[in-house]
């Protein structure tokens, strides 16, 4: 009976990997084998389809733009949220409490509905050709849940360390970067990939905005290559998949045990 | 402890790629982009300062065109700025890029409502109405028609607009394209079967070919691409020509008994089993895939697949059989192209006479580029023909005597809500599980509502 | 130390890039979006108020319906199916050895870091109906009537696609009520144990009435989550066959892309926004009601 039990548990972990499997699989198929068998092992190895993804589609351009707009949502962010819940957390305002609650609000509405109003503000603005058309509206959205987040983390931490600088003479702006910024890392860390893992794979607003080929994230740039280049050659969407999720791959198993910690932060906070 | 230096360095990291992505995101232009292509305006002012007109003063024209297709660069690299100088020696021509698609359109009507436009741009169905209600697009017939421009079209209908009048000068390319059903002669050989001349013949057919285990036909199918494109269109003149042409018009609508049959047809092709499971979820390059690969005996496509396909010998094509005997395939035939896709001239131009003329230029250039990659062309270049594949010659010696050309449906009688709502219900028709009468009352509604021939 | 601090400059600097960034991307479009809804709009131009017609138009929309009936499937679909499956993982997980639960968990959280694009390209490959996985298993198990065209038949679009999201997510919700579970003190369990109780009474007793704030936090995140559904179906059929598999947020924009109707699409976009609200307030009063202390 237990051994039944671990078997069963054991094949639905690997309905979860199969997906690996198979793009590694697919990505070393040639294209007649792609399709006469598609979910078998290959009969023989054929790198070819990854120089030619590689050629054929432009996987560094989305690549760096992909990390441009994470790494630029991120920074961004971390910067402006943490300024704020700090503010929040440690500064005598009258509108705290209602600041907060706005803040809150932005939890409610998803980024998809407001997609219409987005794009007129972001053509409105010229920055729609530009990088920041989607690092602003990422950050935007992204702020409510780091600030109270942060604000949660703050509030539980003591002001001692801040009083003896103080003390120093350090001012309100040394205090933060010197002292406070250091001490929130922890929770820096699980926003940065809470908000990697959304922008790395956020689709409905890029694909709207970044229109041009030059600006598209992998999300959007992949499913492009799809219709226009590699559909039928499934060897080639195979290794573009494989390509394009490698890097998350890649960090996910380094940083897997962070991860599933800053994933797990939220609920705990809350 | 080890993984969380870890994660600081990452988001270090970050923060120097966003710096240096600073810098680089002012920068619209990059190098490894195979859309962008050096600016042509300065090329071409300096070309034209060699040869000044004999009053020392030239006049200066703008214009903007489409800059995203590989086509159109290779136009404005090797037939255009090469030879404008001396085809229009009093002329000092400015190119200003135009992008593509939506940038295109977006571009081109911000500039109108600014009372910016250039006098001479791509014009496209997309944008076209705008534009003309403003009084932004010059009636060429006049002046086409007084310098024998209009003479060189093999077929100058194909130019005019629903109200007659001719906005836009092409290279009449797409006035080639028309659907016709491609097909494998080894499998029909195989499965023993000849090519159908009837609507019942086809179907007849198609169950042989799948009793034989082949898939009878393909199409793309996605978002309702082939019933919008065409077959919605053939089914209903294979049945009644002019019940299409008048659709076309807006002399009927989807309560004609000829157009109601078109969707019943399809209804019975998608029953009858000659399209594989899953049609309305194809895409095109699946579709192509399973015909060049001989999982599908015939697809049904566009002949500018033609050039490609007819370099596999097996493979030939015939177009759609008749259902009725009021239509003969060496009579009526769809053909592809907007009358307003094309370079055209502003209304409001300062120099109307130059500027058809800069636009009849532009569209020679377009005529010899396509003649040069062998594909055939209704501007003719006086040039000889080139050798034609023997599946070109014949569609060429099919096509051109065929007198009742009627223009494509989608391109020509819908406006953009129109055309998505036409998308969708044709996907619909496709899953077999929509049944025609639902089809033609949905139809019905959404045609009542169409905008394109309020102008 | 506060007072020191808390210049009016120091709060200045302090809370205004955020409350800016803030305030322009993220709430200031309702405010073009609300009023846009109330216009004639093609997206380039505004051709005049029609009040409340977009409204009307938009709800006498049978399309409309088709896809909050598709919507509120997949929001039952996470709800109904995918929490308890989560639950029901989370506490096998819990249950295991410490070695084949980092297997497990590092396997379960795997789906969801993968880009959707990726995700929905390779189930359309699992339910293509001529070559796909599904079928040909099903065919090779001597099951062929239960082939279908998964991704074009009116009765199976949207299940198969809502099943693409449920295995997407299920082992994200998974590791959170798992990290909920290990935070319950260990003494709770051995006390039940002694009374005899089983697995099955211990969860009903102990492990779910304690998870309360967990599940409420998740399923807040899952309604929403689920409500905004919109890019596995753009990447697996396009919204097709038809509308049959259309939700809220592909019917906005459809109608604003696609159709040019901006008026229409916002209309439809203010309406959502509603629902939104009056969901996860719903949540808030009537579910999880009790605040817990960790």
């Amino acid at each position: 009976m237990k051994v039944l039990n671990r078997v069963f548990w054991v094949a639905v972990g690997c309905t979860f990997l199969f997906p690996l499997y198979w793009m590694l699989t697919m990505s070393l198929k040639s294209k007649s084998e792609a399709y006469d068998n598609p979910f078998g092992i290959p009969s023989s190895l054929d790198w070819l389809n990854f120089s030619e993804a590689l050629s054929k589609y432009h996987f560094y351009t989305y690549f760096e733009n992909s990390l441009i707009y994470t790494a630029g949502t991120i920074a961004i962010t971390l910067a402006t949220g943490s300024m704020l819940a700090y503010c929040l957390s440690r500064m005598q305002w009258k509108f705290n409490s209602a600041v907060l609650f706005y803040v809150s609000m932005g939890l409610i509405v998803p980024i998809e509905v407001v997609v219409i109003p987005l794009f007129q503000l972001v053509k409105a603005l010229h920055i729609k050709n530009s990088y920041f058309g989607l690092i602003l509206p990422y950050s935007g959205f992204a702020i409510a849940s780091c600030v109270l987040m942060l604000y949660a983390f703050l509030r539980s931490l003591p002001k001692e360390l801040e009083e003896a600088a103080c003390i120093d003479g350090a001012n309100v702006y040394q205090t933060y970067i010197r002292i406070i910024f250091p001490i929130v890392m922890p929770a820096l860390v699980t926003q940065c990939v809470l908000i990697f893992i959304r922008i790395w794979n956020e689709f409905p607003l890029a694909f709207i905005i970044a229109s041009k080929d030059q600006f598209r994230p992998l999300t959007v740039g992949l499913l492009g290559f799809f219709v226009n280049v590699g559909v039928t050659d499934w060897g080639l969407i195979g290794a573009s998949m494989l390509l394009s999720s490698l890097p998350m791959i890649i960090v996910y198993l380094v940083g897997n045990e962070k991860i599933e910690n800053a994933l797990t932060a939220g609920a705990i906070l809350k | 402890m080890k993984t969380k230096s870890k994660a600081a360095a990452m988001f270090l990291m970050a923060n120097i790629l966003l710096v240096s992505s600073a810098c680089s995101s002012g920068n619209e232009t990059k190098s490894n982009q195979p859309s962008d292509n050096p600016s042509p305006s300065a090329a071409s002012t300096e070309d034209n300062k060699e040869t000044a007109a004999p009053d020392g003063k030239k006049i200066k024209m703008r214009v903007i065109t489409i800059t995203t297709d590989e086509n159109r660069n290779n136009i404005m690299e090797k037939f255009i700025k090469p030879n404008i100088a001396a085809a229009l020696p009093n002329l000092e021509v400015e190119f200003e890029p135009g992008g593509g698609g939506e940038d295109m359109a977006n571009k081109l009507k911000t500039l109108n409502s600014s009372g910016d436009m250039p006098d001479v741009f791509w014009n496209d169905a997309g944008y076209f109405t705008p534009l003309k209600n403003t009084g932004s697009i010059l009636d060429l017939t006049p002046y086409i028609s007084k310098d024998g421009f209009l003479d060189k079209y093999a077929v100058p209908d194909a130019l005019k607009h629903v109200d007659n009048g001719i906005y836009s000068l092409s290279s009449g390319a797409d006035t080639y394209f028309t659907p016709v059903i491609f097909y494998h002669k080894d499998m029909f050989e195989e499965a023993g079967v000849k090519v159908p001349t009837t609507f019942d013949e086809l179907i007849q057919i198609s169950k042989t070919l799948k009793s034989k285990g082949m898939v009878p036909a393909v199409t793309p199918g996605k978002d309702g691409w082939g019933p919008k494109i065409f077959m919605l269109q053939q089914m209903i003149q294979i049945g009644d020509p002019q019940a299409m042409a008048d659709l076309v018009s807006n002399k009927t609508d989807f309560n004609n008994p000829s157009v109601k049959e078109g969707a019943a047809r399809i209804e019975t092709l998608v029953k009858e089993g000659v399209f594989p499971d899953g049609i309305a979820n194809l895409d095109y390059g699946p579709a192509m895939e399973m015909f060049t690969s001989k999982k599908a005996a015939m697809l049904w496509m566009f002949t500018w697949e033609l050039p490609n396909l007819a370099k596999d010998e097996t493979v030939d094509f015939f177009p759609f059989p008749s259902a009725s005997d009021k239509y003969d395939p060496a009579q009526t035939v769809q053909f592809w192209g907007s009358p307003v896709n094309g370079y055209a001239v502003n209304g409001k131009t300062e120099h109307p006479e130059e500027a058809v003329k800069l636009a009849e230029f532009l569209a020679m250039a377009d005529a010899l580029y396509f003649e040069s990659t062998g594909a055939p062309i209704s501007l003719q270049t006086g040039n000889q023909a080139n050798d034609r594949s023997p599946l070109m010659q014949k569609f060429v010696d099919w096509y051109n005597p065929i007198p009742n050309k009627i223009a494509s449906f989608a391109l020509n009688s819908l406006d953009a809500r129109t055309s998505a709502e036409v998308s969708t219900q044709g996907a619909n028709l496709l899953t077999g599980e929509y049944a025609a009468e639902d089809f033609n009352a949905a139809m019905n509604k959404i045609w009542g509502e169409n905008t394109w021939f309020n102008k | 130390m506060n007072k020191y601090f808390s210049t009016k400059l120091s709060i200045f600097v302090f809370a205004s890039p955020a409350l800016l960034l803030f305030t322009v991307f993220c709430v200031y479009p309702l405010l073009p979006e609300i009023w846009m809804s109330l216009h004639k709009h093609d997206g380039f131009r505004n051709l005049g108020f029609v009040g409340l017609d977009n409204y009307k138009d938009v709800m006498a929309s049978p399309s409309f319906w088709t896809a909050h009936k598709n919507t509120y499937l997949i929001v039952a679909i996470s709800l109904l199916l995918g929490l308890p499956l989560s639950m029901m993982l989370s506490l096998f997980m819990d249950a295991q050895t410490p070695r084949f639960r980092r297997f497990f968990k590092t396997a379960a959280m795997f789906p969801a870091i993968l880009s959707v694009t990726v995700v929905a390209q390779i189930w359309l490959a699992f339910y293509e109906p001529n070559w796909g996985l599904f079928n040909s298993i099903l065919h090779s198990l001597g099951l062929s009537s239960w082939t279908h065209s998964w991704l074009t038949e009116k009765k199976t679009v949207m299940p198969s696609i809502g099943l693409t999201f449920l295995w997407q997510y299920i082992g994200l919700n998974a590791m959170l009520f798992y990290t909920g579970i290990k935070t319950i003190p260990k003494s709770y369990y051995e006390a039940a144990l002694i009374d005899g109780a089983n697995f099955v009474q211990v969860c009903l007793r102990i492990t779910i009435p304690l998870l309360q704030n967990v599940i409420k936090y998740i399923l807040i995140l899952s309604t929403l989550g689920s409500m905004a559904f919109y890019s596995h179906v753009r990447v697996m059929t396009a919204g097709g066959p038809g509308d049959l598999s259309r939700t809220v947020i592909y019917q906005m924009y459809y109608t604003a892309f696609d159709t040019s109707e901006f008026g229409k699409g916002t209309a439809i976009a203010v309406i959502f926004i509603l629902e939104c609200l009056l969901i996860s307030f719903i949540i808030q009063r009537y579910v999880a009601r009790e605040k817990l202390e960790f």
